[in-house]
């Protein structure tokens, strides 16, 4: 049974990437065609447009670094160490966070970003402001992301 | 730290001199223009709406122009690009473009008139190519298309659906009209879709074929010509081909005007100044023989403009201070801090009021910044890239130049922060040392590693919250001092100072708080007492003073418990700013990983080819991805976090009267 430690652990970091990398690459996706609208009217705007597009693209990015804590931590990567399985269903629920925030808000933000992009295609002056508000939503995920990260980095310090 | 003053500028001169006092305004370019909404009887508009209009229009033939002849000539113009900057244009040059001004346009239109032209020829080819190709089928017919039968006989000519062949068309035919003998079909072509037939029958039977034949699904053909479709199609060919040559003599005749390339970006430049010019021209009130012109100019460009003005012109001027709120928001600030100038600017300019929040918040900015992206490094790429450029492209557009100022005092605080926690591309030099010189070399961080003390970071990062959030108080103070309202500093700064300050001094005297923010102190009970005191006058300072709007007393402690409650904004804005670890995090951790995967293919000639790619692709990305993430983020934490403390904005802009051109840099003197 103890060997199922490391299984809920993967699971968790599969998880997290999964759910994340999905909710991003729909993000950029949507961004993209957004923008591709806006550069097809004026190629000037391309590295402007470029940004918001990216903007939701960094919920995948935070997925794949609680995906490597876990890795580090279990032992995947570097020292080898034992996992529990008490420990194991520990860094499954860790993951659950950055993967589920991870997805929405990166959908939500891409949303907020094709709304920055409007704005840019329109008044390429309000960019400052057309980046804040896609900002806004990000900001959930970097919650998630410390919330999953802590709890990683201490699961460890629990002898279970 | 300041927006500068500005006078209130009236101006009164003779209508004789509006050209040339206007051109030394515009030269000058510190003053904006008002549109004055004086009425008086004495005094009318002039509407240059038309002048206007027919200003724009030329400039845009001429840039429409321009962009035909880039499209047209082998040798593309060079790009004016904001990081290269404009030329100068001499003197000479200068007047030589004006007095060929009707010149340079008439060939614009000449460059605008054959790129039309040969737009219309290209689709007059495609119209003549259809024809051609549904002419095609009927190559092998050798009477004329419109052929409709002799004396005795009838024709008909057309498709019908289907590939078929002699005997299979008449027995179809047979069963329509089994009467008729007859009749000859001859196959002149066939396709999958159709088959392209030439009918003859006896002239007293055509009704009766003709039934037959529309029953079989016959059509007549899409285009009908009294030719033969051999002769027609060579025709055809011939007219496509003149055509093709058109467009080349057309093509070439645009290709000429190549050295006209200078002239129309000249005259772009040209036209927008003058409609510019003429958009002030129908803001000032005029007589019969004078005119007066109201705007703001700021308090040290007076003498300059003063100058200008009497030593040239008969005028009469007069300036006057303006209150406080009423005029054009012009920022000055250090060579430090003016680079964050368009960031506040994005927000919103100071509005009435309101201090100029510049210097404090690049100070902050930087720091943040740095925070964020905490690779020594990435800091020194970053610091380097700005430089150089900075040095390379002097005649740099301003804005540009800003940007990358910005971005070099961010490079910088990026390396002081690299350096402060050990990161150098991530754990890179441990990597390269320990897999391919068995060595292994760690540069120790001067203060401590975030990845190994998270919890330490954490508690630094609220830290630096919290000092960005009381500077932001502290902004309140010097606003509130400078209205002169007293009392208010202390019932909306020093109350909120005492509370959260209070609350922090609180917290920390609590063994259980510092153990988990790893903290090596905890404050003393007599600390924790005193903070009491100040928790309890903050607190009530702010439940008795917030509501003193209001006369009920009722409603007035109603607003302040109100309030009060605002102290857990305080709370999530502190916690905003554990993005400083994520992100940090973020930027070290894909670091290394990106070092990790490098080192797959161990220490040989293949591995350090491997580690060189995956090392120079992946710490490329990471750069960019965090650079994005610190801008914004930083960004946020100023707009949000910091500006919710104190500022609101809403100042307009000053825009001078100037010459605003995008191809070339007209000197004062000419």
């Amino acid at each position: 049974m103890d060997n199922f430690g490391i299984v809920f652990a993967i699971f968790g970091a599969a998880i997290s990437v999964l759910l994340s990398g999905i909710g991003s690459s729909i993000g950029v996706g949507m961004g993209g065609e957004a923008a591709a609208g806006v550069v097809t009217e004026d190629p000037s705007k391309f590295g402007k447009v470029l940004l918001l597009q990216l903007l939701p693209g960094t919920q995948g990015i935070y997925g794949l670094l609680v995906a490597i804590f876990t890795f580090i931590q279990t032992g995947i990567l570097g020292e080898p160490t034992t996992v529990s399985f008490i420990q194991g269903l520990l860094y499954f629920a860790s993951c659950l966070p950055m993967g589920i925030v991870g997805l929405w808000s990166a959908l939500k933000q891409a949303r907020a970003a094709v709304a920055g992009i409007g704005i840019v295609a329109k008044r390429p002056d309000q960019m400052g402001k057309a980046m804040t508000f896609p900002v806004m939503v990000e900001t959930y995920a970097l919650l998630a992301l410390l919330t999953s990260i802590l709890a990683i980095l201490n699961i460890p310090n629990i002898n279970l | 730290m300041a927006i500068v003053k500005m006078k209130k500028l009236a101006l009164c001169a003779l209508k004789k001199d509006r050209k040339n006092i206007l051109e030394s305004i515009q030269r000058a370019g510190v003053v904006q223009v008002e549109n004055s909404e004086m009425q008086d009887e004495l005094f009318e508009k002039i509407d240059a709406k038309q002048s206007i209009e027919v200003f724009k229009s030329n400039a845009k033939v001429a840039s429409d122009a321009l962009e035909i002849l880039d499209h047209f000539t082998a040798s593309k113009g060079k790009k004016v690009s904001s990081l290269v900057g404009r030329d100068s244009i001499s003197k000479e040059d200068y007047y030589e473009f004006v007095d060929n001004a009707q010149e340079i346009m008439r060939m614009a239109y000449t460059i605008c008139d054959a790129q039309n032209t040969i737009l219309e020829k290209e689709a007059e080819i495609v119209r003549l190519a259809l024809k051609k190709d549904s002419l095609k089928p009927w190559m092998n017919l050798d009477v004329n298309m419109n052929f409709k039968g002799t004396k005795f006989t009838k024709a008909f000519i057309g498709t019908v659906p289907g590939e078929q062949d002699k005997e299979s068309l008449l027995a179809v035919f047979k069963k329509f009209a089994p009467d008729i003998e007859n009749i000859e079909f001859e196959i002149v072509s066939k396709s999958i879709d159709a088959t392209y037939v030439f009918v003859v029958c006896k002239k007293e039977n055509s009704i009766d074929v003709e039934e037959a034949l529309k029953n079989m699904g016959f059509l007549p053909p899409v285009s009908i010509t009294k030719h033969t479709p051999e002769y027609k199609i060579e025709k055809i060919s011939e007219k496509i081909k003149s055509l093709k040559e058109d467009i080349d003599d057309f093509g070439k005749l645009i290709a000429s005007y190549e050295g006209a390339r200078n002239a129309m970006r000249f005259i772009i430049d040209y036209y927008s100044i003058r409609s510019e010019k003429y958009e002030v021209i129908s803001k000032l009130q005029y007589t019969k023989h004078t005119f007066m012109l109201f705007g703001f100019v700021p308090e040290k460009e007076q003498k300059k403009i003063e100058k200008v003005l009497s030593n040239n012109f008969t005028v009469a001027f007069e300036f006057s201070s303006v209150e406080d709120g009423e005029f054009p928001i012009l920022l000055k600030n250090s060579a430090l801090a003016s680079p964050v100038e368009p960031v506040l600017e994005s927000y919103s300019l100071p509005g009435k009021g309101e201090v100029d929040p510049t210097s404090t918040m690049a100070f902050f900015y930087y720091i943040l910044f740095g925070l964020m992206l905490s690779d020594a490094a990435y800091g020194i790429l970053i610091t380097i890239g700005c430089l150089f450029a900075l040095i390379k492209f002097k005649n740099m557009e301003s804005g540009l130049k800003k940007s990358l100022n910005m971005f070099l005092y961010c490079g910088i605080s990026t390396t002081f922060w690299g350096i402060m926690f050990g990161s150098y591309f991530g754990d890179a030099i441990e990597v390269i040392s320990e897999t391919f010189f068995h060595h292994k070399i760690t540069i120790p961080a001067l203060w401590f590693v975030p990845l190994n003390e998270p919890m330490r970071m954490l508690a630094y990062s609220f830290g630096f919250g919290i000092l960005h959030l009381f500077a932001g108080l502290f902004l309140k103070t010097c606003q509130l001092f400078k209205a002169k309202k007293y009392k208010d500093i202390f019932y909306d700064v020093i109350s909120w100072y005492l509370l959260v300050g209070g609350s922090v001094i609180y917290l920390l005297s609590m063994p259980m708080m510092t153990k988990l923010l790893t903290l090596s102190f905890v404050l003393s009970k007599t600390a924790a007492n005193a903070s009491w005191i100040c928790i309890a006058v903050g607190a009530l300072t702010i439940v008795l003073t917030s509501g003193r709007k209001s006369k009920n007393p009722f409603k007035r402690l109603l607003k302040g418990l109100y309030s009060l409650y605002g102290v857990t904004s305080y709370v999530s804005d502190v916690f905003s700013y554990s993005r400083l670890l994520a992100l940090g995090l973020a930027t070290g951790v894909i670091a290394q990983v990106f070092n990790k995967m490098g080192v797959v293919a161990g220490s040989g000639v293949l591995g350090v080819i491997v580690f060189t790619t995956i090392f120079l692709i992946g710490h490329t990305m990471n750069i960019g991805i965090n650079l994005l993430g610190a801008y914004v983020h930083t960004n946020r934490l100023q707009f949000v976090e910091f500006f919710s403390k104190f500022y609101e904005g809403g100042g307009k802009k000053f825009s001078p009267f100037s010459i605003n051109t995008k191809y070339y840099k007209i000197k004062e003197d000419i």
